[in-house]
């Protein structure tokens, strides 16, 4: 994650003298130098206006990205803005940039201007001293920038070393009277290492570190000590802290020496919380009383004492602790971040962003799934519970078998019934003589067809295994098309005679061959066609094969003599003259010479 | 105790390595630190095995394994099914099956006793799977998506799936697999659970862009610690994940 405001990337803003350098070397550089009078006059005109516009878009280029490179104090966070307006004040930052766009417009008509003149230029002279007093105007109207120029690469240099805080992330911001150990609890609980010395104002700007609480990453900006004095006697020093203050959404730790090393009493530091107050509005906030090592809270005067009990009457908490001895810094960084946390995740329950990960925040667990059998100890499925039964005999053992016999089978309550009424029936039939009636005689013509239906029976039987001793063989299946014609009408009916079957008077069976269906006749007149039986309406051109070749016989010769020649080729599966080939890999002649890996010459 | 660790720069290490609980399956790669990471947390218990599958590193998106057997898709070589059957105990059964989407890792996701599959998956494949791995299959879509492989990753103890699953889903989901489920990411807010994240019954790996708060949820939910149980997720976790995530 990468902070928005990061001012480490502003381009270098150079001095007028060198901006002008810079630019005029590239006009130089980047356009032709070489004209001559005897040139048309519109080539001449042509070459000076370029130069003119060239060293106006280059102007003009430069002047925009430092426009568009420095924050604009109206869309950056009021934190920053803020931040601007006192280290680098905000009236003289917003002249230096407004100077630099007005510069932009004034190059930008002194080109136009020259270049319409230009046109009306006669002479390669006059041109000439055009194109000089335009570059001339621009870098003068440069010159006069030099100030803003001057200030804004300050300000770019102070810019890209502030420290990367964000606005918007978990922030502990720490405050306090000059010399109270502000720069000792950061040191504590982050990595910071900002510098502490045994005097006030040590810390003159904002610094930032980074602590864990959480699985989160918490910002703690170190300010510098605050006076208690009205705001406009504050130095620049202090209004930093006052920033902070102000803007940043953070924890406020109020952090205060009880021991009264820092030159301040508890009173004045009492007082200074109380007029600095309400800056701590809507914002989670911790009294924190350093230096416990040297005196406790115990052991203050009683008068000292009720002033921190002021803080704990009005619902401020105030916690001890000691840089010196570490005694309480963690509960003090815990008992702040948890209660920004809190403070956070109000703010955020309220709005519309928490339902989006709402099912993010739920654990899904496990429902035993439907008919599955608990397989624990003393519990087991109970098929019985819900019987439509009398209670007493819900639980009753009921036998499968009984003496052999499946009881289910005896379950019917009239089954004697029907046994009888089956009985009597199949007597009814026997008497009716169902069953006496013997089997009938084949007649016979159904003798006949019995006779011929065996006889077919038996040669398929004979014929299917003819064809699988034939296939046995692992001789490749040809298609039929491919094979001599073995189906014939004529063949059909003698096998068919030999069956048994009567062929003599099958005229309506299709046996015979039809007539062809196609709807193509034969063309009624034929095309003429030369000695080669080439059809005369067809190209003259001669196909290749067929090309230095005097007449049929031996254009089939060739064709033979070809064919012939590709078989060996083909069975191969050799190479033919067609194919490529690279004959020596190396050859010598390419590969030897004084250098390891050939001549000079050859690549 | 979930570990971040890396495969040549990549941080989808779900990709490069198949985790169960008898068994690991790593990818050869051009560094052997990777299989390093394996090693040390598991070779005293379990055996860590180098393999490719289809001559390809992306192991995991193309096997699917648990402590009963490991699937192999039909692209695998001989040499590399043998390489593997000599590895591994013989407990585990090994099998290739025919299946048109083969990279069975995506398709399918599973512990030791449920599998969730894509719908569209083979008959013959489920049946398979059933067989092998010893599993309840059920065809199932994880967020509207088929890729159940993919979107999520659970053990015996718990899972995670797409962050964005509702949770009318998660409960269901919960309910057929019979463990604790949460939405949640890996890598700093990726979607692909199951290739940033390869997780067994007391070990879980995760990609090196892992953030801490997301490492917590893993922690939690696979119970990878004594300590750890789902249900800190909504109740100590609950601010530190609606800090992060609005």
């Amino acid at each position: 994650m990468t902070s928005q405001y990061n001012f480490k990337k502003i381009v270098i803003v150079p001095t007028a003298k060198d901006f002008i350098d810079i630019v005029l070397s590239k006009t130089q550089r980047k356009t032709p130098t070489v004209v001559h009078k005897q040139y048309k006059i519109s080539r001449i005109r042509q070459f000076y206006m370029r130069k003119v516009k060239f060293s106006q878009q280059t102007f003009h280029d430069k002047l925009s990205t430092i426009l568009t490179d420095f924050p604009k104090l109206d869309d950056i966070h009021p934190f920053y803005a803020d931040l601007m307006n006192v280290l680098y004040d905000k009236d003289h930052y917003k002249l230096a940039l407004g100077q630099i766009n007005i510069a932009l417009h004034l190059i930008d008509n002194v080109s136009k201007d020259y270049v319409r003149l230009l046109k009306y230029g006669d002479s390669l002279y006059r041109c000439k001293q055009l194109k000089k007093a335009a570059l001339g105007r621009m870098a003068t109207i440069m010159k006069r920038q030099a100030q803003s120029l001057q200030y804004l690469e300050q300000v770019r240099q102070h810019l890209s070393r502030l420290p990367s805080i964000d606005p918007n992330t978990r922030t502990l911001l720490i405050c306090g009277f000059p010399n109270v150990g502000k720069s000792s609890f950061i040191n504590k609980i982050t990595r910071a290492d900002v510098e502490v010395q045994p005097y006030a104002f040590t810390t003159k700007s904002l610094f930032v570190g980074h602590t864990d609480h959480r699985y989160l990453r918490w910002q703690v900006v170190d300010t510098p000590g605050i006076l208690d004095h009205p705001l406009e006697n504050r130095n620049t020093i202090e209004m930093q802290a006052i920033a902070a203050l102000a803007h940043l959404r953070a924890a406020i730790l109020y952090v205060m020496d009880i021991s009264e090393q820092c030159g301040h009493t508890i009173e004045q530091q009492v007082a200074l919380f109380e007029s600095i107050k309400p800056l701590f509005a809507n914002k989670p906030l911790l009294v924190v009383l350093n230096k416990t090592d040297v005196i406790r809270l115990e052991e203050l005067k009683p008068e000292q004492k009720t002033l921190i009990q002021g803080f704990i009457d009005d619902d401020i908490p105030v916690m001890e602790m000691s840089t010196l001895s570490e005694e309480g810094v963690m509960n003090v960084k815990t008992e702040a971040c948890e209660r920004l946390l809190a403070h956070r995740i109000e703010v955020k329950i309220k709005s519309k962003k928490v339902e989006g990960i709402l099912n993010r925040l739920h654990v899904a667990v496990p429902k035993p799934r439907d008919g599955e059998v608990e397989l624990e100890d003393d519990y087991s499925l109970d098929l019985k519970k819900n019987y439509d039964l009398p209670a007493d005999f819900k639980y009753d053992v009921i036998p499968e078998f009984w003496e052999g016999k499946n009881i289910a089978d005896y379950i019917d309550p009239d089954i004697m019934a029907k046994l009888e009424e089956l009985e009597r029936e199949e007597e009814l039939r026997i008497e009716s003589g169902v069953y006496d009636k013997e089997e009938e005689e084949l007649d016979e013509e159904e003798k006949e067809i019995h006779r011929l239906a065996g006889k077919i029976r038996e040669k398929k039987a004979i014929i299917a295994i003819e064809s699988r001793i034939g296939r046995s063989g692992g001789a490749p299946v040809m298609p039929r098309a491919g094979r001599k014609r073995e189906r014939s009408v004529s063949r059909l009916r003698t096998e068919f005679e030999e069956l048994g079957v009567d062929m003599s008077n099958k005229g309506g069976a299709h046996f015979s061959r039809t007539k062809s269906r196609s709807a193509s006749r034969p063309p009624i007149k034929k095309a003429r066609s030369d000695s080669t039986g080439r059809v005369s309406s067809s190209s003259r051109v001669t196909p290749r094969d067929q090309s230095g070749i005097r007449n049929v016989e031996l254009k089939a010769k060739a064709k033979k003599m070809g064919h012939k020649a590709q078989g060996k080729m083909n069975q191969f599966g050799k190479a033919g003259e067609a194919d490529r080939h690279i004959a020596v890999k190396m050859p010598r002649h390419l590969y030897s010479g004084k250098r390891g890996i050939g001549k000079t010459d050859r690549r | 105790m979930a570990v971040r660790v890396q495969f040549e720069n990549n941080n989808e290490v779900g990709v490069f390595a198949k985790l169960t609980n008898v068994y690991c399956l790593v990818a050869i790669g051009g560094s052997e630190n990777f299989y390093s990471v394996f090693e040390s947390e598991l070779s005293d218990t379990i055996p860590v095995i180098h393999t490719s599958v289809a001559g390809c590193r992306i192991i995991g998106r193309l096997t699917v394994a648990n402590r009963h057997g490991l699937l192999l898709p039909n692209s695998t070589t001989d040499q590399e099914l043998q390489h593997i059957r000599n590895s591994l105990p013989d407990s585990v059964k090994i099998q290739r099956v025919e299946e048109r989407l083969s990279a069975l890792g995506n398709v399918i996701a599973c512990n030791d006793y449920v599998a969730l599959v894509h719908p569209d998956l083979d008959k013959e494949t489920e049946e398979v799977l059933a067989d092998t791995l010893n599993v309840e299959v059920f065809r199932h879509t994880i967020a509207g998506s088929v890729l159940t492989g993919s979107y999520c990753a659970f053990s015996n103890q718990g899972g995670i799936v797409h962050p964005k699953t509702t949770v009318a889903d998660q409960d269901e989901l919960s309910s057929l697999l019979q463990v604790p489920l949460v939405a949640g990411t890996v890598n700093r807010g990726s979607d692909v659970i199951g290739a940033g994240l390869v997780v067994n019954d007391w070990s879980a790996f995760c990609g090196f862009d892992t953030t801490a708060t997301e490492i917590s949820v893993i922690e939690n939910v696979f119970r990878l610690n004594e300590a750890n149980q789902p249900s800190v997720i909504t109740t100590d976790m609950r601010e530190s994940l609606i800090e992060t995530l609005t």
